[in-house]
């Protein structure tokens, strides 16, 4: 089953034809690129808290309960605006590598979180105040690093490959 | 302004011809994925920024991070600050020097330096003073006052930088020719 259809469909709304023909686009895209700022700024200081290079004599939990809201806001704002960008040429956007792999990496990002919230951090207790923290919990860390690194070169590479 | 669209054009002038021009261009022109990994350098020391200024900011007026006082996370964070704007410098050149009439003939980018200059200033000024007393901010209402009100500019110059910066792309929406 092709899907191309769909994507034709969503680019046709009035609502895409109007961002994309107007200053609404870069008015998103500004938008999106600051709260994408903002969701690696803010994670970063949870993932170095895990790894143990920074913030140490704050507990995680705390940390992490005061900082991960802010990054899902900022999140939930650039997923908007990035929705708003892709219905403007989404059939274009959904057969370009970068944004391809930039999706993966979300989903992986995603599924990072969530194992780390849902699984690893049941024995914070043990860890919560120590500077060192469980391995699964420093392999989080770093995964998320490295993970929301290379959401941000893909979807700046998107443009690029247009 | 004659004077300093002429300093600017000459600026541009001597940047593409000096070594540095040609240099950067054939970086952008040979190496694949030059560009976007500089730029994402760029927007990532931008994410840097986000989480240390901005979030000082956020702490100083009270909306962000309770439990952390903002003495101790001003001088956590600050250093940052310092260290973004170092590679936010050394990427934007590399950007500047491969296309200096693109950029320093663009008004969004006279824009974007207008604000930065005054962002990196109130920067300066409130980390410094908590160099010999963490506490600095806190001692008196007309203090705490201040930091509340650098915190709020802070925080709107910075935002602003940023969307400065991704639209200096879309200069002739802003300034049709």
């Amino acid at each position: 089953m092709s899907l191309s259809p769909f994507w034709a469909w969503l680019e046709a709304l009035p609502l895409s034809t109007a961002i994309g023909e107007s200053w609404w686009f870069p008015l998103l895209e500004s938008l999106h690129v600051i709260t994408a700022t903002f969701v690696v700024g803010s994670i970063l200081m949870v993932d170095l808290r895990l790894l143990g290079l920074a913030a140490r004599q704050h507990p995680v939990g705390r940390i992490t309960r005061e900082v991960i809201p802010w990054t899902l806001t900022a999140f939930g704002l650039s997923a908007v605006t990035g929705v708003g960008m892709f219905l403007t040429r989404a059939s274009h956007y959904i057969d370009n590598r970068a944004f391809q792999v930039k999706l993966v990496l979300l989903v992986l990002a995603g599924l990072n979180m969530a194992v780390f919230h849902l699984g690893t951090s049941r024995s914070m207790a043990r860890w919560d105040s120590s500077s060192v923290t469980s391995a699964a919990s420093r392999l989080a860390g770093a995964s998320s690093l490295v993970l929301w690194v290379g959401v941000m070169l893909a979807g700046r590479w998107i443009g690029h490959l247009l | 302004m004659a004077g300093l669209h002429q300093t600017l054009v000459d600026l541009a002038n001597a940047m593409a011809a000096s070594p540095l021009g040609p240099l950067t261009r054939s970086l952008l022109r040979n190496v694949r994925g030059f560009a976007p990994i500089i730029q994402t350098v760029h927007i990532l020391s931008v994410a840097a920024v986000m989480g240390s200024v901005v979030l000082v900011d956020l702490r100083v007026l009270g909306l962000a991070l309770p439990s952390q006082p903002a003495s101790e996370l001003t001088r956590r964070l600050m250093p940052w600050t310092w260290w973004a704007l170092l590679s936010l410098a050394t990427s934007g050149l590399i950007s500047v020097f491969a296309r200096p009439q693109r950029y320093l003939l663009n008004p969004v980018f006279g824009i974007k330096f207008s604000l930065l200059a005054p962002a990196i200033v109130l920067g300066v000024v409130f980390h410094r003073a908590t160099a010999a007393d963490a506490r600095f901010w806190e001692h008196t209402p007309l203090r705490r006052l201040s930091a509340r009100l650098i915190a709020g500019c802070s925080l709107i110059l910075w935002v602003g930088v940023a969307m400065a910066g991704r639209w200096i792309a879309y200069a002739d929406y802003l300034f049709p020719q």
